[in-house]
């Protein structure tokens, strides 16, 4: 198979990050974190709305409406990774990459147990709701999930 | 360039005011976390876009700096947009640093990641630093693009240390004092077995 290289060319960026003037990234980040903090009680609510939504939606009927279900429910997790992320929520992140490392899994016509998709939903509530000093609580949470994910992802193959 | 995970000092500098920044991102809440977070590190122009089609249109009209593209979005989604930046004869827009963000990358996508040209990946949870670390890293990333049947992007073999290349004066500066301070060290050892 034939390859062109193209000339390496040095980006307009790169010109730019080491120019005079600018700010520190100790400064940078320093405000990074305030502007994002100002987001929080937003991602609250969004996280809250994408369990809510991983709640309720529901169960397929047939293999018919399987596979847009499962889309229903990986979009939700996904979203609820992107609001908890910044925030350093990350038990949450973890609950809800493991349904999306399942649903993301399978085939679309393979046969999906349902019942996955409403514990990690009643999980997440739960690790939304424990106070941050429950660690152990969190944690048995969490291996709990991993352990039904993992089987089932044998089960895939 | 600095090798990947390596951490920015807090006292180096970067400067974004003149960069133009595009995001895309079909969430407006993902949209609006990034733009406060460019924002914080001095990044002045910034196009936000919730779908790849309103992207198309203004990368055909203007140069954008850095692109950061979600990999998940309905209708055309991250990857596609990528691939078709990429092959797109646009001048210089077709070779941007490109940055995709992704909560989660299905099984059946991964070569898909790794085969649209996009110059890294970031998958979600990520912090404000590992987002700068990365813009910093793409911006500096010196390897030459390839065409390689499909493919038309950053050569995907990775370099795990930092390219030679001209040292940053700071960098020189904090080099000497390592190495006066070893010297001094060693001086003071020696004078103390002398003793």
């Amino acid at each position: 198979m034939s390859v062109i290289t193209h000339p390496v060319r040095k980006s307009n960026l790169a010109t730019m990050i080491g120019s005079a003037g600018g700010i520190s990234v100790g400064t940078a980040l320093a405000r990074a974190r305030a502007n994002l903090e100002t987001m929080r009680e937003q991602a609250l609510t969004v996280i809250d709305a994408s369990i809510t939504a991983l709640e309720t939606v529901p169960a397929p009927t047939g293999p018919e409406d399987m596979s847009a279900r499962r889309e229903q429910a990986y979009r939700e997790a996904t979203s609820l990774i992107d609001a908890a992320g910044p925030f350093e929520l990350f038990d949450l992140c973890r609950a809800a990459a493991g349904l999306c490392d399942l649903i993301g899994a399978l085939d679309p016509e393979q046969p999906f147990d349902w019942r996955i998709v409403t514990v990690h939903a009643r999980s997440l509530r739960l690790l939304q709701t424990l106070p941050p000093e429950a660690a152990p609580e969190r944690a048995h949470i969490l291996e709990s999930l991993n352990e039904v994910v993992q089987r089932k992802l044998a089960q895939t193959g | 360039m600095s090798a990947i995970g390596e951490t920015l000092r807090e006292s180096a500098s970067v400067n974004l005011s003149g960069a133009v920044t595009m995001v895309v991102d079909d969430s407006a809440f993902a949209l609006e976390l990034t733009g406060q977070a460019l924002m914080a590190f001095g990044v002045r122009a910034r196009h936000a876009c919730q779908s790849a089609a309103e992207a198309k249109e203004i990368l055909k009209e203007q140069t954008i700096d850095l692109l950061l593209v979600d990999c998940e979005m309905p209708d055309m989604d991250g990857f596609e947009l990528v691939r078709w930046l990429r092959r797109s004869g646009l001048e210089p827009n077709a070779f941007v640093p490109v940055i995709m963000t992704a909560a989660h990358i299905r099984r059946q996508r991964v070569s898909e990641a790794r085969d649209c040209g996009a110059s890294f990946i970031i998958t979600k949870p990520f912090s404000a630093t590992t987002l700068l670390e990365r813009i910093v890293w793409v911006g500096r990333d010196n390897r030459p693009f390839l065409e390689v049947g499909d493919y038309f992007g950053p050569d995907r073999r990775f370099r795990k240390a930092p390219v030679p290349g001209e040292e940053r004066r700071a960098d020189l500066i904090r080099k000497r004092e390592q190495e006066a301070a070893a010297a001094a060290e060693a001086a003071g050892l020696a004078e103390g077995e002398a003793a």
